[in-house]
């Protein structure tokens, strides 16, 4: 009976927190230097699509629950899950990770350190990020090999990001470790974004050019411990175009195109995300 | 002695800037228009914390006082631009310098004497 009304008190606990605007980043891989405002909560969902060479077409999904827990402080959870043409449709691990930023002004540049733990198996195909040879022969192996492989992994990135003329550049490095005793593998991500109307009108309109940003990001991985490199490894140029469509939400998509003969030739990312304020007293009151 | 003249020069730089800051005029001062569209952006924004009339509310101070007139545009703007985390004020960095002088503008035509 418990159980039974949870999703009602969630729900009502949403209905009851205020919609608000978010600040949300256009990229799917790029991290900006934006942190959630304090107290609010963003649910997202993202979708990527592939077919890799020598392989099954497949669908991945990630559900994101995002919590400004202080101004300084932002804490996401992740589910993943996958499905593949002619094979299954599965869950595939879990994520957690914590961004940090040091200097609350705002500067030329503006760092976040960023930490992630990831529980999940070899079957993820949400592709996140690209580190070491992350490629797509990875997505050809068959799912229920791909599950047997245990992902428990750490990682870490420094993002870097300014604000210029209405522009925001973005720069991440990103280290990242199988616990399973693997070598630490590296990459990169970087992008560029901007509002296509920098003024707001006056009147309230949904499809407006203030509404929409639109960009570029650019990611792929730079090779492992020992062997930092860009031979073998998968890069992907990617225009991004967010659209807000009312008080809060936002819809991103994005054409991903592989630069390099291990990357996937194409990925189309979809995204939409929901955010709401004043969360966190009810938060605060249920840790309580 | 280095670190000391180090720190001070920063210090010189850092404390010029902020006065730079606070005389700069708003471009959009007086303009009707850009505080109708500052009135949508700070329903939008603001409005969950400091009320839809700018009243204040539990989690956030009025924005229509007397230390308001006393602010200087200048000063509006770099304080929504910077934000300011000890008082739970969230940096609207993210929003394009224009907006953020939009907002001022309605902040400013609020503030009637």
């Amino acid at each position: 009976m418990g159980r039974a009304i949870l999703p009602f008190v969630a729900l009502g606990a949403c209905l009851a927190w205020s919609a608000a605007r978010a600040q949300e980043r256009p990229y799917f891989v790029t991290y900006d230097q934006h942190m959630e405002e304090p107290g609010s909560v963003e649910l997202a969902l993202n979708h990527v699509a592939g077919h890799p060479d020598g392989g099954n077409a497949f669908a991945a999904a990630s559900f994101e629950v995002e919590y400004g827990t202080a101004g300084w402080w932002t804490t996401e959870v992740y589910l993943t899950g996958q499905s593949t043409r002619h094979e299954s449709t599965t869950f595939t691990g879990w994520r957690v990770e914590n961004r940090f930023r040091p200097f609350l002004g705002d500067y030329p540049v503006n760092p976040v350190l960023y930490v992630e733990y990831e529980d999940g198996d070899g079957a993820n195909k949400t592709l996140q990020e690209i580190v070491g040879f992350d490629g797509q022969e990875d997505q050809t192996a068959p799912v229920d090999l791909a599950r047997e492989e245990s992902e428990r992994e750490v990682e870490l990135k420094l993002i870097l990001g300014s604000d210029v003329a209405g522009w925001n550049i973005s720069e991440n490095l990103i280290a990242a470790k199988n616990l399973g005793g693997e070598a630490w593998e590296f990459g990169y991500a970087v992008g560029a974004s901007r509002p296509l109307a920098l003024a707001a009108s006056p009147e309230a309109c949904r499809f407006c050019p203030e509404n929409f940003r639109v960009g570029a990001e650019l990611y792929g991985g730079l090779g492992e411990e020992g062997g930092l490199t860009t031979q073998r490894t998968s890069h992907y140029l990617a225009p991004v175009v967010s659209w807000e469509v009312g008080d809060a939400v936002t819809l991103r998509a994005s054409p991903a195109f592989g630069l390099t003969e291990a990357s996937h030739p194409f990925l189309l990312r979809l995204g939409i995300a929901y955010e709401f304020s004043g969360a966190g007293p009810w938060i605060k009151g249920r840790k309580r | 002695v280095r670190a000391a003249v180090a720190a001070l020069a920063i210090g010189v730089v850092a404390a010029g800037a902020a006065a730079s800051a606070r005389e700069r005029a708003n471009p959009y001062a007086g303009n009707i228009t850009a505080a109708a569209a500052g009135r949508k952006l700070f329903l939008r924004h603001c409005a969950s914390c400091h009320g839809e009339g700018a009243e204040g509310t539990r989690r956030a101070p009025a924005l229509v006082s007397a230390g308001m007139r006393r602010s200087r545009a200048g000063e509006l703007e770099r304080f929504l631009r910077n934000g300011g985390m000890s008082r739970g004020m969230p940096s609207w960095s993210a929003l394009p310098e224009q907006r953020r002088w939009q907002i001022v503008t309605y902040l400013e035509s609020l503030q009637v004497p």
